[in-house]
């Protein structure tokens, strides 16, 4: 297993550690469900430095790199973040990509771990422009409602920044990458840093009241609380955005890989939708459980847990079109666990905009 | 570690004499393993189950999991504070994290059951 160059701090804290698409990365702390209530209540660092990283620099580069997401980047202003999704020609969805323009010139561009070296290639394929530099960036998010309150005194500049506002800026004189975005719902920031200065980060954000380590687990409950679906595991290249329920995420103005075979699947109809489900009690719905009208089969459950903060089982599922839709009444599993299609986000208290 | 005065199976259940029934409930390292246990199903009082049935479920934030009945008999009772406090199982899961009783157990079955020295061995090789 590959190691971030957090792992011995993760050993030294307790964490459990576990193998996360190749990466030893800590699954735990204290316990998911501490961790979570954590986040939701003062602030949290995750280790993320398994995600991928790309400088796209020169105007070409740019365009090249435009080409293969769907997010429209001449509306990208210096200073924001985009979401968007890298397709292969079919539509289907390769990875979800976060994009940030730093300059007129420059993008920065964060991706998961699962699909990196497909990513890799395509990006670093399309211009000479484009740089991955994966592996000498470290990833460390503080999220959290008191996570501006405790950065600030590290990095004043985050008080300036807006929801999905980014910078470059500089830790203790070496160049890093800030960003106002997370997974959590709460207030967050995203910290892009060179991967020997990682520790010291790490160790002094760490050093704050109130701030505490957090594992895959509690990413896992507090993502899926807000809807966020999960790469590889919501979607991969058999889903298309439009079934994944992003389809907000398309600029249709621009040109993409997949477009066209988006805009024909948008034309035919009828194709099944990422949708929220609920159970009625502490049950949770899991990965692959069957949905399930009656006897006829309507679907199947693609992200399932236990939410801390709503007190109930939660998870979405690519149901077929006349199910996807809140307020209808199913059963999930072998064991028929009654669940409710719902609307997202499941929590709606988070801090992340204030 | 583990007490005593129970006995385990191979799949992580404990079982002890109280009185005239069986209290069973999962082990320490069980509940290490699931986490934060967030629901239990509890069986019927009055059913009969063989030894091995699947007689109860513990969900944790992670994963779910049956809990079999370490020997066969009838259920006398259940523990109902799991209902409302699961995090007991992970608090106290060889106390107050029970999970149901048996009677009219088969008590030659309780003779093929690891003792608390064999089950600690066989749970540090399975981390």
């Amino acid at each position: 297993m590959q190691r971030t160059p957090l792992y011995d701090e993760h050993l030294a804290l307790g964490g459990k550690v576990v193998d996360f698409h190749g990466w030893a990365l800590p699954v735990q702390f204290a316990g998911i469900v501490q961790e979570h209530t954590h986040t939701r209540t003062q602030a949290s660092l995750f280790d993320c430095s398994h995600m991928g990283e790309f400088v796209v620099k020169g105007v070409d580069a740019i365009r090249a790199y435009a080409g293969l997401i769907t997010s429209d980047l001449d509306a990208l202003r210096v200073g924001r973040a985009r979401y968007g999704l890298m397709l292969n020609d079919k539509g289907g969805i390769i990875d979800d990509i976060v994009t940030i323009r730093l300059a007129d010139d420059e993008l920065y561009v964060v991706t998961n771990a699962g699909p990196l070296e497909a990513v890799s290639g395509r990006i670093c394929g399309a211009h000479a422009g484009c740089r991955d530099v994966s592996a000498s960036t470290a990833k460390i998010d503080i999220q959290g409602p008191i996570a501006r309150d405790i950065l600030v005194r590290e990095l004043p500049e985050a008080a300036e920044l807006k929801y999905f506002e980014a910078r470059r800026t500089h830790w203790q004189g070496s160049e890093i990458v800030l960003s106002r975005t997370g997974y959590t719902g709460e207030m967050g920031f995203e910290l892009f840093v060179p991967a020997d200065i990682a520790v010291d980060v790490w160790r002094r954000l760490l050093s704050h009241e109130g701030v505490a380590p957090a594992g895959l687990g509690a990413r896992d409950t507090l993502r899926t609380e807000m809807g966020y679906s999960l790469s590889g595991q919501d979607f991969d290249e058999s889903r298309t955005p439009l079934e994944a329920s992003l389809d907000t995420f398309i600029a249709w103005n621009t040109e993409f890989v997949g477009k066209q075979a988006l805009e024909a699947q948008k034309n035919a109809g009828g194709y099944d939708r990422l949708t929220a489900i609920r159970t009625g009690d502490r049950r949770s719905p899991r990965h692959e459980f069957e949905v399930q009208d009656g006897d006829a089969r309507v679907g199947v459950v693609t992200s399932g847990t236990f939410g801390p903060s709503v007190g109930c089982g939660i998870g979405l599922a690519y149901l077929k079109p006349a199910y996807a839709v809140a307020g209808r009444t199913l059963t999930a599993g072998p064991k028929g666990l009654s669940i409710e299609t719902a609307e997202l986000p499941f929590y709606r208290q988070g801090t992340c905009r204030k | 570690m583990y007490p005593e005065n129970a006995k385990y199976t191979r799949d992580h259940e404990w079982i002890r004499a109280d009185g005239d029934t069986y209290v069973v409930g999962i082990t320490a390292f069980a509940a290490e393993q699931l986490g934060d246990v967030t629901y239990v199903e509890l069986p019927s009082v009055g059913k009969t189950v063989e030894q091995g049935a699947a007689t109860a479920a513990v969900e944790s934030v992670k994963a779910a999991s049956d809990v079999y009945a370490p020997v066969g008999g009838r259920v006398c009772a259940v523990n109902t504070a799991l209902d409302s406090a699961p995090e007991l199982v992970n608090q106290s899961p060889h106390e107050e994290g029970w999970f149901f009783k048996l009677e009219n157990v088969d008590a030659a079955q309780l003779d093929g059951l690891m003792d608390a020295k064999a089950y600690e061995a066989f749970a540090s090789a399975s981390h």
